[in-house]
Parts: structure tokens; C-alpha cells; sequence
């Protein structure tokens, strides 16, 4: 630090690059070097339960990945759930900040209340939803029964679309307010004369909603899709909770499997490729993402 | 002959306020009414938090839950016990990897996000994004070489495995957040700093930082965030109440058969409190940091 107070100022480039340093240190050998490591196991034989048979296969554990039913069938439950997930969460997201953003009575609580899930560790919102969802003394049956909305009460986690659908709540509820928070930020800087403007112009609300508030919105939208596309993509400890993955393999998504695999299977070599599968998608789908803030032009670093 | 009815300004139904207070109480019931009963049932007996129809507020409210993580009573001993015992200790240890990984994590980001914000250099776009893809890889791609790597330097089950797992969690989001911040601090105060002859070092202490709070101040509650939520790496790398967080704690309440309700309901409020009280206090200027970030890209 004491060297930039000096009378000669280093370059800008390698001042900058002194900045970013320590956490370039870091970053490379806390994910770099795993990441790479990582993949030099998923090109082995590696179970802890079986030591001796340890062996450099090359890339049979993917080959072995294609027909691995497991794996597919986790592969489809994560993409549906993060489309679920996301529109939902999208959706809600929008519509509460768009609440949030107009001024009224108890808006300070309401805005109070929205940070409320995301205090909560994954694993405590499943506890909680299980507690709800409980097929013998749940809240939900409870509820829908005093209201007369069921006869009887129901075991909401045993059919395999159930359990998918109520999951797929839960995760919602819990990685709403970050998307709100977001968004918020984002629709309290659209400067009012853009509206008063359209107001001028006898735009109706719908079209001040799609040709004032969407464009501005674009950069912040982008952002929340990119985060919970990842959230969603390798949900698991609500997951894990609430159902463990069942009914069968119904909520079993490709993160919950791969922990699995390695936690309880310790089956390291083909866990690595799960997880550089997972990797994979994860980045074509980031990339995908970062093209388009470009492509929006309003990325700009 | 029509005689037309005019209804003056003043009698129009306000439909706007209308759906507005619709919205914002469905909302409000939405957002608290999963917790609140977690809330009401860990102030309730068992007998009553099982009955059929619901006892929506505690009949016979107590605080045999709570007091139980102190001094567990002979069910709550026989049921769980483990989980209940290591409760305590699990908030601790959440508490001080969350509070460092947010401190490591500004102390690092700072540096990173002030170049961004200031210096014209080469590579800093590249920098940028690529801090952002390693954000984006899973942790359970890295979670075994990590593993390994903290076995073979002694730490697993410490606090520092964890709070280093986390900090490259939080990194590239906290470089994020605080660059976008920072660029909204007016250059002037820095060169009239400069003029006053004050060095590099005092300039960012006494001028820019002060300036830069809400987005500080949101870099670090998130970081918090991400520590206090953290599930998979625990789970790896703790095995006892040395280093064991509430997650993992929480987690084996779900996974023991005996667990009851009701104490469940206990230890998963009081993993949300500590988090919650921080998130509120800090409202303001929380949305106040993220709106620098996420507009301007």
C-alpha cells in the first residue's frame, strides 16, 4: 500500500494488477486449482471403499455417464426445475418490486418482510416446508381442510409430480428477495421524467410497463436470470431436506446426485465427472448469458 | 332523452391503490406466514404443534425448546440429542466464519474493485469476466480436490476451511457489487484529497471509503449471507462441533426420525435470526449498494 503514496506513481497496469493480486491468489488456488485437480480425478478409478483398484481410465467415467440412467434421468429433473424455478421466480420477483417501487402505508414493512427468506440456510427452508407440507399434521392440510378446500388431508411429497412441484415452492419462497432486491435497485433508478414523459405521449399502463420500465429493467433482468439459472441449477439442501430426492428419483437433481455419489458412494472418480458436466453446462449457459449483456450493448466494464 | 350520469373525478374507484394493497398484503401473508408458523410451533408442546385441526397460536405457549439446547430435558436427550447438544455450538461457529468471511472478503475485494473503478488497464475486461466464471463453477465440482487439499494441511474440521471456502464464494460477487459502487464516488473528492497532500493510503481511509458505505456495507452483508446459508462444504469439511455450522446441524435434526417438531422449529429460528437482525438493520443501504451494481453492469 505504502507504494502508491510514493512521489512516482507506478503505471496504471501494473498498479492494477498489484490491486488485484491478493485476490487473484486466492481465487486461483482455491478454484483453480481444484477445478483442475478435479478433473484429473474424473479421468480415474478413484473409490475411497476400494483404494487398490485406483487407476488412470481416461474418460470412461463420461463415456460411462451417457448410459447411466441416474444420471439422465437427474439431468432432466434439474433442467425442468430450474424452468419452473426461474419463471416463478422471475415472475413474483417482478411483480413484488414493482409493488415495492410505488410509495404506500407499510411499504417499509413489506420490504422488511421480503428480506425475511433470504436469512434462511437452504436447510432450515426445507425443515420449515416439511413441517408445512407434513402429510399427518402439516400446516398446509390443516389450512386448505379449515377452509374447506379438502376433505381429508393430503400426503403432498409421495407422488413423484407433487413432490417435483412443491420443491420447486420452496426453493422459490427462499430465492425470492435476492432477485426482488435486485430488481428494486434496478426500478428505482429509472428517472420519472421517462414516465411522465409516456404519461404526455397517453400510454396506458401496460405500455408504460413494456416501453418504459422492461428496457431499463433489461440489465438487471439479465442479472437476476444469470444468478438464479446457477441457484437453481445446483439446488440441493432444500432439496435434501424435504424430500431426499424421492419419491424414486423424482426430486433427485443432478447436484443432489452427484453428492451422493460422493458423500455416500464415495465413488470420487465418477462424482468428478458429474461435477465437470455440471461445470460445463454451467459455463455454456453463463456464456450464453455475459454474449447477450454484450450483444444488449450495456455491458460495460 | 339520455340523460348521462357523470360520476365526478373525486367518486372514481382508485383501482391502482386497490390492487396495490391487494398485492402488497398478499405478499406480506406470502413471505411470513411459512414462518411464522416455525415461529409459533417452537413456543409450543409437542402434543399441541401435531394436533388435528391446527392450533394456530400456542395454547399453552413455552419455552421447553428453546431452554433445551442449554439444558435438554429427558425426551429432548433420548430424541435428537446429538443435534440439540451441538446447537449452541453450531451458532457460534457460524457467527465468527460468516462475521470473517464478510471482514476477508472486503479486505480483498476493495483493492480489486478500486482498480476497476479507477485505473485504465489492459486485461481488466478479460479480469472481469473471468472473475464472474468462477462464480459460476459449482462448488461440488470443487469440493473433493478441496477435500483433499484441506486433509493434507491439517484444517479439516477448522474454521479456516471453511471461511476460505467461502470467501472465494462471495469474491467475484463482492468485486462486482463494490466496482460499480466505487464508480459512483466522485473523483474529485480523491484529487482534493490529493491536493491536501494526503497519501494514496489516508485518501482511501478518511475520504473514499466513507463515501463508498452502502455499497460496502451491502458487499459485506452479502458475503455474510452466503457464509451463513452454506450447506455443501460443511458438510464436508466438518465433522464436529469444532467447526460444525447451523445448516449441518440443522440438517441432522431432519435426518434423525425422532427428531421432534417442535424443537426443530426452535434451532431453525434461531438459525435465521442472527442473519434476519442484519439483513433489517442494514435495509437502506442494502438496496441502496446492490442499485449501483446491477444497473450499470
Amino acid at each position: 500500500m505504502v507504494a502508491f503514496a510514493e512521489r512516482r506513481p507506478l503505471g496504471d497496469n501494473a498498479k492494477a494488477w498489484a490491486l488485484n493480486a491478493p485476490a487473484i491468489v486466492v481465487i486461483a488456488l482455491l478454484v483453480a486449482y481444484p477445478i483442475g485437480y478435479s478433473f484429473y480425478v474424473s479421468l480415474q478409478k478413484n473409490n475411497l471403499k476400494r483404494p487398490r483398484a485406483k487407476r488412470f481410465i481416461g474418460f470412461d467415467n463420461y463415456k460411462a455417464l451417457l448410459s447411466d440412467q441416474a444420471f439422465l434421468s437427474a439431468l432432466k429433473v434439474s433442467a425442468l426445475f430450474v424452468l419452473v424455478v426461474l419463471g416463478l421466480t422471475v415472475v413474483l420477483a417482478l411483480i413484488l418490486a414493482l409493488v415495492l417501487n410505488e410509495r404506500f402505508r407499510g411499504r417499509g414493512l413489506l420490504l422488511s418482510l421480503a428480506l425475511l427468506p433470504w436469512a434462511m440456510p437452504g436447510v432450515v427452508n426445507g425443515l420449515m416446508w416439511r413441517t408445512i407440507f407434513d402429510a399427518k399434521t402439516g400446516a398446509l392440510n390443516g389450512l386448505l381442510q379449515q377452509l374447506g378446500l379438502i376433505d381429508s388431508y393430503h400426503a403432498w411429497l409421495t407422488s413423484g409430480t407433487g413432490a417435483f412441484l412443491f420443491t420447486a415452492l420452496a426453493q422459490v419462497w427462499n430465492t425470492l428477495p435476492f432477485s426482488v432486491i435486485i430488481l428494486l435497485a434496478g426500478l428505482s433508478t429509472i428517472p420519472s421524467e421517462l414516465y411522465d414523459a409516456a404519461t404526455v405521449d397517453r400510454a396506458g399502463a401496460w405500455r408504460r410497463f413494456t416501453e418504459v420500465t422492461v428496457p431499463w429493467l433489461l440489465h438487471p433482468l439479465l442479472i437476476v436470470l444469470i444468478l438464479e439459472t446457477m441457484n437453481a441449477f445446483r439446488a440441493f439442501d432444500t432439496i435434501y431436506v424435504l424430500t431426499g430426492g424421492g419419491p424414486g428419483d423424482a426430486t433427485t437433481t443432478i447436484a443432489l446426485l452427484d453428492v451422493q455419489t460422493v458423500l455416500t458412494f464415495t465413488d470420487f472418480g465418477l462424482g468428478s465427472a458429474y461435477a465437470w458436466v455440471i461445470t460445463a453446462i454451467t459455463l455454456l449457459i453463463s456464456i450464453g448469458y455475459i454474449g447477450l449483456l454484450y450483444r444488449k450493448g450495456n455491458f460495460e466494464v | 332523452m339520455s340523460t348521462q350520469v357523470r360520476i365526478p373525478l373525486s367518486y372514481r374507484i382508485p383501482w391502482k391503490k386497490i390492487v396495490l394493497y391487494v398485492l402488497a398484503v398478499g405478499f406480506a401473508l406470502y413471505l411470513v406466514l411459512p414462518f411464522y408458523w416455525i415461529v409459533a410451533m417452537s413456543f409450543m408442546h409437542e402434543v399441541d404443534a401435531i394436533s388435528v385441526p391446527p392450533h394456530w397460536v400456542p395454547v399453552h405457549p413455552t419455552l421447553e425448546n428453546y431452554l433445551g439446547f442449554v439444558r435438554p430435558n429427558a425426551a429432548q436427550e433420548l430424541v435428537g440429542g446429538r443435534a440439540v447438544s451441538e446447537t449452541p455450538y453450531s451458532l457460534r461457529n457460524s457467527l465468527v466464519v460468516a462475521t470473517a468471511t464478510a471482514v476477508l472478503n472486503l479486505a480483498l475485494a476493495t483493492f480489486a474493485a478500486y482498480s476497476f473503478s479507477r485505473l485504465k488497464f489492459r486485461g481488466s475486461q478479460v479480469l472481469l469476466v473471468l472473475y464472474l466464471l468462477t462464480r459460476m463453477v459449482p462448488g461440488i465440482a470443487i469440493i473433493i480436490p478441496f477435500y483433499l487439499l484441506m486433509r493434507s494441511f491439517g484444517l479439516l474440521d477448522t474454521y479456516l476451511a471453511l471461511i476460505l471456502s467461502y470467501t472465494t464464494f462471495a469474491l467475484p460477487i463482492t468485486i462486482w457489487i463494490l466496482k460499480d459502487f466505487f464508480r459512483s464516488v466522485p473523483r474529485e473528492l480523491e484529487e482534493a484529497a490529493r491536493v491536501d497532500r494526503c497519501g494514496w493510503f489516508r485518501t482511501m481511509w478518511t475520504v473514499f471509503l466513507p463515501v463508498a458505505a452502502p455499497g460496502l456495507v451491502a458487499a459485506a452483508v452479502f458475503a455474510f449471507m452466503t457464509a451463513w446459508n452454506e450447506f455443501m462444504f460443511a458438510l464436508f469439511l466438518t465433522s464436529t462441533k469444532a467447526a460444525k455450522t447451523i445448516p449441518v446441524v440443522a440438517a441432522n435434526f431432519a435426518t434423525d426420525f425422532n427428531t421432534q417438531f417442535t424443537v426443530m422449529a426452535a434451532a431453525g429460528v434461531l438459525a435465521v435470526v442472527p442473519p434476519l437482525v442484519l439483513a433489517l438493520l442494514f435495509q437502506r443501504k442494502l438496496v441502496q449498494g446492490m442499485a449501483a451494481g446491477s444497473v450499470k453492469g
